[in-house]
This record gives C-alpha cells, sequence and structure tokens, in this order.
C-alpha cells in the first residue's frame, strides 16, 4: 500500500504541472522570510544573553573597609536574594586594572599624590534580575547599604537588544504568515486540481471499496513532498545567503553589538524549518481533502 | 444474498420531493441471475444503487450479502463493495492508464499483495478474452471491448455478486451478445448476477427471473 501511496502522489505531482511548481516557490518564499528573521534574531539572542553574562553593577563605597570587615561586608551582599556573585576590589586592585588599561599610558597614574579610585563591591546579579525592573529594585537595596557611596550599572541597552530581537521575531513571523498562506492556498489549489483531474480514479475507487487511507493520504503525501521541496531549497537559499553575507556582517556585528560569529542554524533548527515546510503542504493538502473530500 | 423489504427512496430537488421508488420487496438468492427491467426512469439505477450502497433508502430494510445495509459504518460501506462488482453502461475506464493497469489499480487500491496482482488481474482478461489487449489504453478500443474490460475489473477480486446497470446500453447486438454471453459465464462460475436494461426484448431473450419496475413500483416479478 505504501508503494502505491507514494506511487499516486508522485503522479499527481506530475499532473499539477505548474501549479506544483508555483506551491514550491511560494513555500521556499515564506520560509525564507520566516528564517531569515529567525536567524537575524537568533544571534541578536546570543548577543543579548553573553550581554546579560556580562552585565555587572558597581558598588563604590565610602571608604575602604579594614581587611577583617571585607568578607563580612560581601557576604551581605552576596546574601541578598538578586545577587548572584560578589566581589570586592580593593583600591589597589583598582588602580592596578586602571594601569592595565591605560596600558603604555600607564606612567600617568603613577604621578598622582595619591590613589583617587574608591574601593567598590562587583555584583553579579542573578538571570532574574538581568532585568530593567529586577536591576532597578537591586541598586535601590544596594544603595541601602550604609557602606554604599554610590551604585552603578544597568540593563537598558541590553533590553533594547532583547526588544529588537523581539521586533524582528515579530517581522519574521508577520511576513512568514502571510507567505505561509499564501503557500496553503497555492498548495490546496494545486491538490484540488489534482483532484479534479482524477477524480473518476477517486469515484472507482469509493465503487471498489477502497479505503479512506488509500484515497487521502496520496493527496497528503502529494502537499507533503511539495512542502518538503520548498523547505529544502528555502533551506539552500538561506545557507546560500548565509555563506556571502557573514563576512561583510561579521565586522559591523562584532563592532557593534560585540557578535563575532553569525551563527547559521544548528540541526535542530533546519529541521525544524523542513518540518514546517512540510507541515505547511500537508495542510494545503488536507484542506484541499476537505473541500473535495466528498467526490 | 439480497433482500428488499418495503423499500422507498424519494429525492429532495430543492423544495421537491421525487419519488424513485415505492414500497419495493423482493429476494435474490445465492446464485441467481436476475433481469431488472422497465421504462427509462422507472428507478432500476436507483435500486442498483442502494445495492452497494451509493444511495441510502428513505424507508424500508435492504440486505445484502447477510449485511443490513441500513447502518453500515464507512468501513462496513467498504467491506460490502469489495464483495460487490459493478459495470455502467459506460465502461468508466481511467483513460491515462491500460486495460492491464485499470484492472491492477482495483486489486492495488483494495490492498491485493503486488506478488498476486498480475496473476489476478490476467487471469479476469482471460475469462473475458482480452489478454491480447492488456497494453492498450482505453481510447484503442471498440466499446464492446471497453465493457469486456470493466467486467474484467468488477469481477477481478471475484466478488460473489455482480451488478450490471444497462450493460449493452451502448453497443450493436453482436457486441451485446458477447457481452451478455460474459456475463452468463460468470454467473455459470457461481456469481449473483443481478443485471438492469431497459430493452425488454434482450430482457426477454435472457430467459432468466425478471423484476419489472414502473415509476418505481415492482409491478412484476417473473421467471
Amino acid at each position: 500500500m505504501l508503494g502505491f501511496v507514494f506511487g499516486e502522489a508522485m503522479r499527481d505531482l506530475r499532473r499539477a504541472g505548474r501549479v506544483a511548481v508555483s506551491a514550491v516557490v511560494l513555500i521556499s518564499l515564506s520560509l525564507v522570510a520566516a528564517g531569515a528573521f529567525w536567524l537575524l534574531s537568533t544571534n541578536l539572542g546570543r548577543a543579548a544573553a553573553d550581554w546579560r553574562e556580562r552585565v555587572r553593577i558597581i558598588v563604590y563605597l565610602k571608604r575602604e573597609p579594614p581587611e577583617h570587615e571585607v568578607s563580612a561586608l560581601v557576604a551581605r551582599v552576596r546574601e541578598l536574594p538578586e545577587v548572584a556573585d560578589a566581589r570586592y576590589v580593593g583600591k589597589a586592585e583598582a588602580l592596578t586594572a586602571l594601569k592595565r588599561v591605560l596600558g603604555k599610558d600607564a606612567a600617568v597614574a603613577e604621578q598622582l599624590p595619591s590613589n583617587p579610585l574608591p574601593a567598590s563591591i562587583q555584583v553579579t546579579p542573578t538571570a532574574a534580575a538581568a532585568t530593567p525592573d529586577g536591576a532597578r529594585g537591586l541598586i535601590e537595596r544596594l544603595e541601602g547599604l550604609p557602606e554604599a557611596e554610590q551604585v552603578e550599572g544597568g540593563v537598558e541597552w541590553i533590553e533594547r537588544l532583547a526588544h529588537w530581537r523581539r521586533l524582528l521575531e515579530s517581522i519574521g513571523l508577520g511576513v512568514g504568515a502571510v507567505l505561509a498562506l499564501a503557500a496553503i492556498l497555492t498548495v490546496t489549489t494545486s491538490t484540488t486540481l489534482v483532484l479534479h483531474v482524477r477524480r473518476h480514479e477517486t469515484e472507482i475507487m469509493r465503487l471498489v471499496g477502497a479505503s479512506e487511507a488509500a484515497i487521502r493520504l496520496p493527496l497528503l503525501l502529494q502537499g507533503l513532498i511539495q512542502g518538503l521541496l520548498g523547505a529544502w531549497f528555502a533551506l539552500l537559499a538561506l545557507w546560500l545567503g548565509h555563506h556571502l553575507a557573514a563576512p561583510y556582517l561579521e565586522p559591523l556585528m562584532s563592532l557593534t553589538i560585540g557578535l563575532p560569529r553569525l551563527e547559521f542554524f544548528p540541526p535542530i533548527g533546519m529541521l525544524t524549518l523542513l518540518g514546517a515546510g512540510a507541515g505547511l503542504g500537508a495542510i494545503g493538502g488536507w484542506l484541499a481533502r476537505g473541500r473535495r473530500g466528498a467526490v | 444474498m439480497i433482500e428488499f423489504h418495503r423499500v422507498s427512496k424519494v429525492y429532495d430537488v430543492g423544495p421537491v420531493r421525487v419519488p424513485a421508488l415505492t414500497d419495493v420487496s423482493f429476494r435474490v438468492s445465492k446464485g441467481e441471475f436476475v433481469v431488472l427491467t422497465g421504462p427509462t426512469g422507472a428507478g432500476k439505477t436507483t435500486l442498483l444503487r442502494l445495492l452497494y450502497r451509493d444511495e441510502r433508502p428513505t424507508e424500508g430494510e435492504i440486505e445484502v450479502l447477510g449485511q443490513p445495509l441500513t447502518a453500515l459504518s464507512r468501513s462496513g460501506v467498504q467491506r460490502l463493495r469489495r464483495s460487490v462488482g459493478v459495470v455502467f453502461e459506460d465502461a468508466k475506464l481511467l483513460p491515462g492508464r491500460t486495460v492491464y493497469e485499470n484492472i491492477a489499480f482495483v486489486l492495488r487500491v483494495t490492498g491485493t499483495p503486488r506478488r498476486k496482482i498480475t496473476a489476478r488481474a490476467f487471469e479476469a482478461l482471460r475469462a473475458v478474452g482480452l489478454s491480447a489487449r492488456a497494453q492498450a489504453y482505453p481510447t484503442q478500443l471498440s466499446r464492446g471491448e471497453a465493457q469486456r474490460a470493466a467486467l474484467a475489473r468488477a469481477v477481478v477480486r471475484k466478488q460473489p455478486l455482480l451488478i450490471a446497470d444497462e450493460p449493452t446500453g451502448t453497443l450493436d447486438d453482436a457486441m451485446a451478445a458477447e457481452v451478455l454471453g460474459i456475463i452468463k459465464d460468470i454467473w455459470a462460475g457461481g456469481t449473483t448476477v443481478v443485471l438492469a436494461t431497459h430493452q425488454s426484448r434482450l430482457a426477454a431473450s435472457l430467459r432468466r427471473r425478471t423484476l419489472v419496475l414502473e415509476a418505481g413500483r415492482l409491478v412484476k416479478d417473473e421467471g
């Protein structure tokens, strides 16, 4: 029976001719559109996640605490629920770090009559606190510490990055959905055309007691094949686009959002696209069956 | 084999109710050859369509091959139709397939194992004398040959019941005699046959039990 279903599906595809080709092209276009936005948003998401992991809030202290009080102070900060980690940076360590940053100009720091840099605590917020609201709450708590002179840090710009990511996802979904709808309608049309062409066969099949599976599965399968072909071409186009554009985009992305590499879909992403294509095609085939199911 | 008990069929055509069959009752035993005759529009085709559950009766009970048809499920209808061969006035052969493929198609869609398809298709073709035309397309056949191919398709699964709706309606006398000869051979092999024809001369020439329909009513059951 499987051989029969596959054979009939291929015969139906040949019968649908140009309409089937149009369906494949439309499925490709919808998946290229959705896939391109998905690819961009995934990479932006990676950048945002990377930056979120690197978020630090600095608590500048009024005075450098005596050595025996440091661990108690750090422990108090760590006890806050929004804090993942806290590290004390003494005045001397801060100056060493400044010199490292200044590099060959480090001699400037040597000229200073005394170390002007304050001692501080570098706070790493938990993932939940690495949001604008979470960070604001944490900063307020840290400002409440009697030792704190000033608290600096924020995650608004990371949120802006995440916002762009969500926007890209929405645009991708919107454009992809419109094109997907067109693709489904085209598959439905091509399948309906096939149904019309094969109405005598359907009549004979019903007359001789063929099962519904034997009658309907070829239609579903031909839609599925169109969808898979469309998805395959979309993947190929996306891979080619990524391959050609990445060398030009990567320096720009690295400079602006610190993303050194624009990555392509992982295997699961590629499978998802293929699955989406197969799904679109199958839905088209199924809808046509619904419209002409009683033939 | 077949039992009609007070069967009526009314078609609703918009607001109009058109009675096609009224209070029809009869029985057909296994192995019988029954001729159904009457003028055009008497209800012959409706009666045959009720037999293979292409239509449901408006009233009454029908039993075919021991199965009451009124409450038959979809899979039950499929099982019934696998046991019933049907031929029409036009052969209804699939134009894009050869004679052999037309017959093999029926076997394939009803789940016959692939290894058995060729042998059974050719057995049916031999029975109707068409083995030599197996690779011909329907457009290359005469009307008589096309009807013989349709007969081969109808009995290829060795169905116990053959329904023939005006099988000789478009054939000349020689071709009609040929097709009727084949149907008689099929019947002689043990198949129950119900044959509808509006040609009363043909019906009489068959010398079998004859049911006469007029305006949807069974007016005569003789022979």
